[in-house]
Order: structure tokens, then sequence, then C-alpha cells
């Protein structure tokens, strides 16, 4: 019988896993979107109702590493380029590009003070790190965030629109420049790097 | 100190993380995150900047009885949402505007008829990126406006991945096809289909292969006439669809030559011309 049950697992098991990402020892530099790992060493992997508890108990910094959008080269300029205001968690601070794997000069020594800031200097403050789902980005800031020496560090894999589906409220935007190019100044106008 | 998830928690969390990833596409196609975008005085709200951007502070109209906007309630395929503007009366019309509220780039098309037209239906495909109010707005030759909406759930269109070759998208660029339907005559206006051959990249699909995002090129501008006299102008973006298709209706009184022009972001210029009725093949 425990074979039976094994052999009809199988290929289920096989149909619910069809991406199995193992972990990069490192920070991520290869294309932002696609399958994500299910794990990151020295954080944990939070969904929606353990990120609502961790909330409620621990008031965590909570950090939005989304690209803003970016307008379209060569477009028209009468056409105009309004994207909606970007959303997040309530609480959150923006910080586009933070998670880049390519980071131009500064941004990773720019994250690192931010942080240290935003936790008053308490590695071990509870710190939330989300972007969208299948999204690298927030792995590599997560992941930025250990090598840092934060030794409570939170993963959000499901993102805004895991966030968002739950139908949790959510604020609007403001990004925060972390220097070398990374946050528009104007959200939306202009920026180097695509959404 | 610190909440530390238990194990059970965790696991729960990547089984359900796992089922969020496969979910991914389904999740925002079908089910739809809820949004606060959702709320009708959110889109009205939308709809006020829109129309502040777009048309200054130019009043606009209840376009109702004039103008009719067709477009599926819930979309198939948000990167391919067909979408009909309809006249009831075309006299003294000097145009329409398309405006896709939610889409960043949110004026899909400006079109200025010209005297060879038939503007009682213009007809497109375009990209949707988040559930969204449409509106059409015709102007007449006076400058007022005349605004309907239409409610559209889709999401995702500007991202969708435009297809697994962006070489192959790029083949035969610029090809043109124009069909008629119920053939050509002299006696009553004719509706016409053009299509495009143009990938319509809008610098936020990636490709399927190298991962990478494929660089925004896309149609900005397509003329019409029908021996020399405009049927239409239209300014357009990165909204259309990849290989565009217009139905239009023009007007002509004798047999002659449909020209094409449509100029693309990289200053492409691609003509093409249809002698009519189309040569017996």
């Amino acid at each position: 019988m425990p074979t039976r049950r094994i052999v009809l697992a199988a290929p289920l098991l096989l149909a619910a896993a069809p991406e199995h990402v193992p972990e990069p020892r490192g920070i991520w530099r290869g294309p932002v979107h696609g399958p994500v790992p299910a794990t990151l060493s020295g954080a944990v992997v939070l969904d929606t109702p353990a990120l609502r508890r961790l909330i409620a108990t621990h008031h965590p910094v909570l950090i939005d590493v989304a690209r803003a959008q970016v307008r379209p080269p060569h477009m028209a300029p009468d056409m105009p380029w309004l994207p909606l205001p970007h959303r997040d968690i309530p609480g959150s601070v923006w910080l586009p590009g933070a998670g880049k794997g390519d980071p131009p000069a500064g941004l990773v020594e720019a994250y690192r003070a931010r942080l240290a800031a935003l936790t008053g200097g308490d590695r071990d403050r509870w710190v939330v790190v989300y972007c969208h789902p299948r999204c690298w980005e927030s792995w590599n800031a997560a992941k930025r965030a250990v090598l840092f020496g934060h030794r409570h560090v939170a993963w959000y894999p499901g993102g805004i629109e895991a966030w968002q589906a739950a139908r949790l409220p959510t604020q609007i935007a403001r990004p925060e420049s972390l220097g070398g190019g990374a946050a528009p100044a104007n959200p939306g106008v202009t920026a180097s790097d695509p959404p | 100190m610190g909440m530390t998830p238990t194990r059970e928690e965790v696991a729960g969390m990547r089984r359900r993380g796992l089922m969020l990833a496969m979910a991914g596409t389904a999740l925002a196609g079908s089910v739809g995150p809820v949004r606060a975008d959702d709320d009708a005085a959110a889109r009205a709200a939308r709809w006020q900047d829109l129309r502040q951007a777009i048309f200054g502070n130019r009043p606009v109209r209840d376009g109702s009885g004039l103008v009719q906007l067709d477009a599926p309630g819930r979309a198939l395929d948000a990167s391919l949402v067909p979408v009909a503007i309809r006249l009831t009366r075309t006299e003294g019309i000097k145009g329409v505007y398309l405006v896709i509220d939610n889409n960043p780039s949110p004026l899909a098309a400006h079109v200025t008829f010209g005297p060879e037209a038939d503007p009682h239906a213009l007809r497109l495909r375009v990209r949707v990126n988040d559930y969204t109010d449409m509106h059409a707005v015709a102007e007449t030759a006076d400058g007022t406006l005349y605004a309907v909406a239409r409610y559209v759930k889709a999401a995702g269109g500007c991202s969708a991945p435009a297809g697994p070759d962006d070489e192959a998208a790029l083949r035969d660029l610029g090809r043109m096809k124009l069909r008629l339907a119920g053939g050509f005559a002299t006696d009553r206006p004719v509706e016409a289909t053009l299509m495009i051959r143009h990938p319509n990249f809008n610098g936020m699909q990636m490709n399927q292969l190298t991962r990478l995002y494929t660089p925004a090129r896309y149609i900005q501008t397509i003329d019409v006439a029908y021996d020399g006299g405009r049927v239409f102008h239209m300014d357009t973006d990165i909204s259309l669809a990849s290989d565009p298709v217009i139905g239009f209706g023009f007007l002509p009184t004798e047999k002659g030559v449909m020209q094409v022009v449509a100029k693309d972001s990289k200053d492409t210029v691609f003509r093409h011309s249809f002698p009519l009725p189309p040569p017996a093949t």
C-alpha cells in the first residue's frame, strides 16, 4: 500500500514542481523575471497570513524594491505617459532597484546605509523585502540584507499582487532614490531601466 | 527574540508560494487581484486626470447617442483586445480618440478623418494592462468633445510576450494587406481592413528565450489616403497590439489607389499602394 501511494504521488509531485530553482550562492545576476527559488538561506519566506502576523506583532521594516515604470524611448512628446500610481503595502519604503543584479556604483552601499537607518542600527529588527511575483529583485534585496548582517530578514515572494489578491489595503508610494539612476525623481517620467 | 514562523508554517508558505507562482498568469488574468482602482470613485478620478492631460480645460460632454464603444467586458487575450468605435452621425465629425484609462500610455489612438472617410466605424486591436475604463471621444469640427466609457476586464497585455522569437517578429516588417468587406463599390461606403506587419514592441515585453527586455519599437503614425485625398491620419502608440489591424470605412467615387504610409519609433517609414478594386489574382 505505501509503495502504491508513492507511485501515485510521484507524478503529482512532478506536476506540482515544474521548476525547481536552486538558490544561487550569492546575488542573482541573471534575468530579473522568471522562476525563483522557494527558499533564501539566512531569511524566512512569508506568505500573506504570515506577513500579516509579523506586521501585527513586530512592526517590521517593509521594503518594496519594485521598479518604477519607464516611459518608452522616442515616444512622441505630446503623447501622455501617465502610469497608475505605484501602490505598495502601507508603511513600506519604496527603494526601486535595491535588488538589481548589476547595481550601479554606490547603490549597494546606499541600500546598506538606508537599511541601517530604517532599523535604527538594530540588526535584530525584522526587515521584509518584496516586489512582484516571479521577480528576482526582491530575492536579491533580501539576500543583500542577510549579507549586510541583518539577522531577521523575511522575503515575501508573492509581492504586492498577492497582498492585493487578499484584498488588503495599499498605499500610493513615492520612490526613494538610492542613487545611480535607480529611482527617477519624477516617477514614471524617466528612468534608466525597464520596469 | 523575534517571531520565527514554525517549520509547518514555513512549509505551508512554500507550498502556497509555489502554487501562487504556478497560478501566476492565470491569477493575473482571470481571478484578478482586487485593485483599489476597481472602485468607481478612483476610476472617475483617473478619468478626470486623463481628461485634463489630453484635452486640457475643454469641456467633455456625454456622448451617449452619438458615440458607441464596443469592447469585450472580459477580454480573452489582454494583448489583443478588439475595440470598435461607432458613430451614429458622421457629419461634422473631425476625429475620434481612444483612451485606455489605466494603461501607462493611455491615449491609444487619435484618429483624424479626412474627406474620403466614412467615420461610422473604426476598429482596432489594443493592449490592456489592467482592469480599466476605456473612453471613446468624438470631436466635432467646432471642437466639441463627446465621450462614452466602457469597463473592460483584462490585465497584463502590455507585458505579454510578443512571441518566442523577436527576429521572426521583425521579419517582413511593414508588410501590408488590405481587405475589403463586401467588395469595392463607388456608390456606397466601402469597409476596409488594413493589416500591417509590425511587432509594436513596447519595451515591457520579455523575450522568452533570452529573458531580456525587447527594446521598444512601435508604430507612431498611420496615414491612409485615397487618390491623394485623406481618409484618416492616426497618431498611436504602444497600446496598439502587435501586427496592427485597423478597420475603417471610406467613400470611393471611382477606381483609384489607396496609399498607406506608416512610421515607427525608429523613424522607419513603410509605404504601400493598393490599386482598387484589387486586380483579379
